[in-house]
């Protein structure tokens, strides 16, 4: 009786106790696609270690059978701590044994080959800064999970990695913006002066994803600062043509002969600043004296610069009034499209420093402007005429009515 | 008298007259002319065309031109004006929301007078507006709504709203952002009017602005409102032929007040020469600005209504009463004043004239006051 009773009773709480084990599984897994997958691939070390599980079942490692024992070693389907953690077990991977230890797999041309990566990553970090210190014993260097998650590895174009664009900087700025770990290296704190640069704000600010981040001027696996001599080079990958007009003019064969950086000496190397016009005339005066023939240069660089831009502003605002009339202006719109891409070729061509050559396009943006401010100061005058013609109008009206007032006046009147 | 038929060009046009005359009566389609003016002399359509003229020349008539119907003449100059720089616009223009703005636009930027054009028929809608109500207050003045000018008033009522008809459907054709905004704001307004409203949504195809709402407006402008306005003309002139002029009582011969049909027409081209020469002045000087194409996805933050119905917006968007309560004031309003003729009568003894006057010049300020407020709370 009272056996039955319990049966009766224990039957839902067994059907319970089911439902919630399913759903501690569900949720340990994550908010992943394919948990029957993941939850195989984890094997038992879960049980114990559910926090390196749920992390695990989220990485890209998870799909493609690497479990936890393909790093740790050790048996997943023990039943025991003893057993689990028993034969070929590693437990911690230290540091040192790291690379080699990812290598293992990620070196290996013939299993990289389907997932279309390369296996050059190793190679490339021994030539590192960080794969040279950590080559000299130095273990407080970044090593492969410091950039990529140990447990959690994300695919670079994952917004949530470690790696993906976006995060890139906040990545490199846990050692690169640590200022008592830069001070002890003698580095500046990169991370802190890379977020006020113009770069920073397109990626963060404006979400432009092609925005230089760490690894576009220091490289990802093999990272190591640009020299001088490279500096220029590494610029010019995005900055083609400040490059050009750059190696045309004096400060190329200058700088190197002194060994001072190329673009960074004016434009800074972490803190990169947005390109203003008015440094045209002020950068120069960094390196040059107050009163030498360069710093006149930088100033008369403006100078042109200026007087190219306020024609062509000036230019815009008689487009702006003939349009308000109207006008037709699309004729003149296209020109001025012209004369502003002089005008961003100008300040191109002043990495020159060449007064001549940055004459060739502000003189030639200047005159465009010139050319419709005055096509269209001519047409705004017919307007003004019009005026005139209104006076002429009412003399021409004023008489008219005076002669039909004479001519009604010697019509006969009313007669009944 | 004897010098007219020497000159050439005189017996040049009196043969094409004789040669006219023998096919067709010319009297004939001079007096269906005739409907629409104001002739109280009745015409023997027998007699040639020439010779009724030259005896109409020498009747006496009330000078019109110069006298206390000077806001009709205007209103009939006014509206030829409109309808010739219509139909010139019309030349060109395109009813269609993609090609409305752009056939406007071009209009007024790249034919030869086309910007001039505009303006006269933009400003003339204005001051045509401005002048067919200043006649209505003009006759409400004058008690010229009595018995037996009834009909006169209500059509003079009836002229005013196709005349507010014409501003309120013109403003959508060049289908720029203030045009368009106003009259998405102004129908808001008129929706809003119990039995109207909705009767007025359904002819012009929903509550919503759509791209058929252009086509609705333009068929009204230029096809069903002239129409419209020259029935409202004949009633007038028709209702003024039977029972004659407000100020007929006091014609004498060779007083100021009476002129002849030559002399008349003198005045006439005065009278035009003088409204056309203002009106080019206003369009130079203070031309109607035209604005970008109509986006109605951005509602600009100072969309109006149409100025005349900035009154009836501040009353019905404004006061924290019920729509259907203050858009019906509004009706009743209009209802009044187009019934005016029979309650004012009714009213009798105890209303006299000068109280009846005292009450329209209270309701017409109010009306007014409400449209400066319109302007403040109208503004979305």
């Amino acid at each position: 009786m009272n056996a039955r009773i319990v049966a009766a009773l224990g039957r839902p709480f067994l059907v319970a106790a089911l439902l919630f084990g399913a759903a501690t599984v569900r949720a340990a897994s994550g908010s992943s696609a394919q948990p029957a997958m993941r939850s195989v691939v984890a094997g038992r070390c879960g049980s114990c270690h559910p926090a390196e599980r749920a992390q695990h079942a989220n990485s890209v490692h998870a799909g493609e059978e690497v479990r936890c024992v393909s790093c740790h070693g050790g048996d997943d389907r023990a039943l025991d701590e003893r057993s689990a953690h028993g034969a070929g077990f590693r437990g911690r991977i230290s540091k040192a044994q790291e690379p080699q230890l990812c290598a293992s797999c990620h070196s290996n041309e013939s299993r990289m080959h389907a997932y279309d990566l390369p296996v050059d990553q190793l190679a490339l970090y021994q030539l590192s800064g960080h794969g040279r210190r950590l080559a000299q014993g130095d273990t407080k260097v970044a090593v492969c999970s410091d950039c990529h998650g140990a447990h959690e590895i994300r695919r670079s174009d994952d917004p949530a990695s470690s790696v993906f664009a976006a995060n890139i900087p906040r990545t490199c700025g846990k050692c690169h913006g640590d200022e008592a770990l830069m001070k002890s290296r003698r580095l500046p704190n990169a991370y802190a002066l890379y977020e006020t640069s113009v770069h920073a704000k397109q990626l963060h600010d404006k979400g432009n994803l092609g925005a230089p981040t760490c690894v576009s001027c220091h490289g990802t696996h093999g990272a190591t600062p640009p020299q001088v001599g490279d500096i220029d080079k590494v610029c010019g990958r995005c900055h083609s043509a400040e490059r050009r007009w750059y190696q045309a003019g004096p400060h190329r064969e200058g700088m190197l002969a002194k060994g001072l950086a190329e673009c960074s000496s004016c434009h800074r190397a972490h803190d990169v600043m947005p390109a203003e016009t008015a440094r045209l005339a002020t950068q120069c005066i960094d390196c040059h004296a107050k009163d030498s023939a360069e710093a006149r240069v930088g100033v008369k660089l403006d100078e042109q610069y200026r007087a190219a831009a306020a024609a062509v502003e000036k230019a815009d605002e008689r487009i702006a009034e003939a349009e308000d009339v109207p006008l037709r202006t699309d004729d003149y719109r296209s020109r001025m499209e012209v004369a502003r891409t002089y005008l961003r070729e100008a300040l191109t061509a002043g990495h020159a420093v060449d007064v001549e050559m940055m004459a060739t396009y502000a003189e030639k943006a200047h005159t465009v402007g010139d050319q419709v401010e005055s096509e269209i100061e001519e047409k705004l005058g017919n307007i003004r005429l019009e005026r005139i013609l209104l006076i002429v109008f009412w003399f021409y009206v004023l008489a008219t009515v005076h002669f039909l007032r004479r001519a009604r006046d010697r019509a006969p009147r009313a007669t009944e | 008298m004897t010098m007219e038929n020497t000159t050439p060009a005189r017996s040049l046009r009196d043969r094409m007259l004789d040669w006219l005359e023998q096919r067709v009566n010319l009297s004939e389609l001079f007096s269906f002319l005739t409907h629409f003016l104001l002739l109280t002399v009745p015409l023997d359509t027998r007699k040639p065309l020439r010779e009724l003229l030259r005896d109409l020349d020498r009747t006496a008539l009330p000078a019109y031109a110069t006298g206390r119907q000077l806001l009709g003449v205007l209103m009939a100059l006014l509206f030829g004006l409109e309808a010739v720089t219509g139909l010139l616009l019309a030349f060109y223009y395109r009813p269609t929301p993609d090609a409305a703005h752009a056939s406007t636009l071009s209009i007024v930027r790249d034919l030869p007078l086309g910007g001039l054009i505009h303006q006269l028929h933009a400003w003339g809608a204005l001051l045509l507006v401005v002048v067919v109500g200043l006649r209505v207050v003009r006759l409400f003045w004058d008690g010229l709504h009595q018995a037996p000018r009834e009909l006169s008033w209500v059509a003079a009522v009836f002229l005013l709203w196709v005349a507010l008809q014409f501003d309120f459907t013109g403003r959508l054709l060049p289908w720029d952002a203030n045009g368009y905004w106003s009259v998405v704001r102004g129908l808001e307004v008129i929706y809003g009017v119990p039995v109207i409203g909705p009767v007025l949504a359904f002819f012009v195809g929903g509550h919503t602005m759509s791209e058929d709402l252009l086509t609705r407006f333009y068929v009204l402008h230029v096809g069903l409102l002239p129409l419209l306005w020259l029935v409202g003309v004949y009633f007038t002139v028709a209702t003024l032929r039977r029972v004659g002029l407000g100020s007929i009582a006091q014609m004498k011969p060779g007083s100021s007040t009476t002129t002849t049909l030559r002399r008349h027409r003198y005045d006439l081209g005065i009278l035009l020469m003088l409204s056309f020469a203002v009106l080019a002045t206003l369009a130079v000087l203070v031309p109607f600005r035209f604005s970008g194409a109509a986006d109605p996805y951005t509602t600009p933050p100072d969309a109006l209504p149409p100025w005349h119905l900035l009154g009836a917006s501040a009353l019905m968007q404004a006061t924290p009463v019920p729509m259907w309560l203050t858009g019906g004031l509004v009706l009743l309003l209009g209802l009044a004043i187009l019934t005016l003729p029979w309650w004012a009568a009714r009213l009798g003894e105890r209303f006299p004239a000068q109280r009846l006057r005292l009450a329209g010049a209270v309701t017409l300020g109010l009306w007014l006051a409400l449209s400066v407020a319109g302007l403040f709370v109208g503004r979305s």
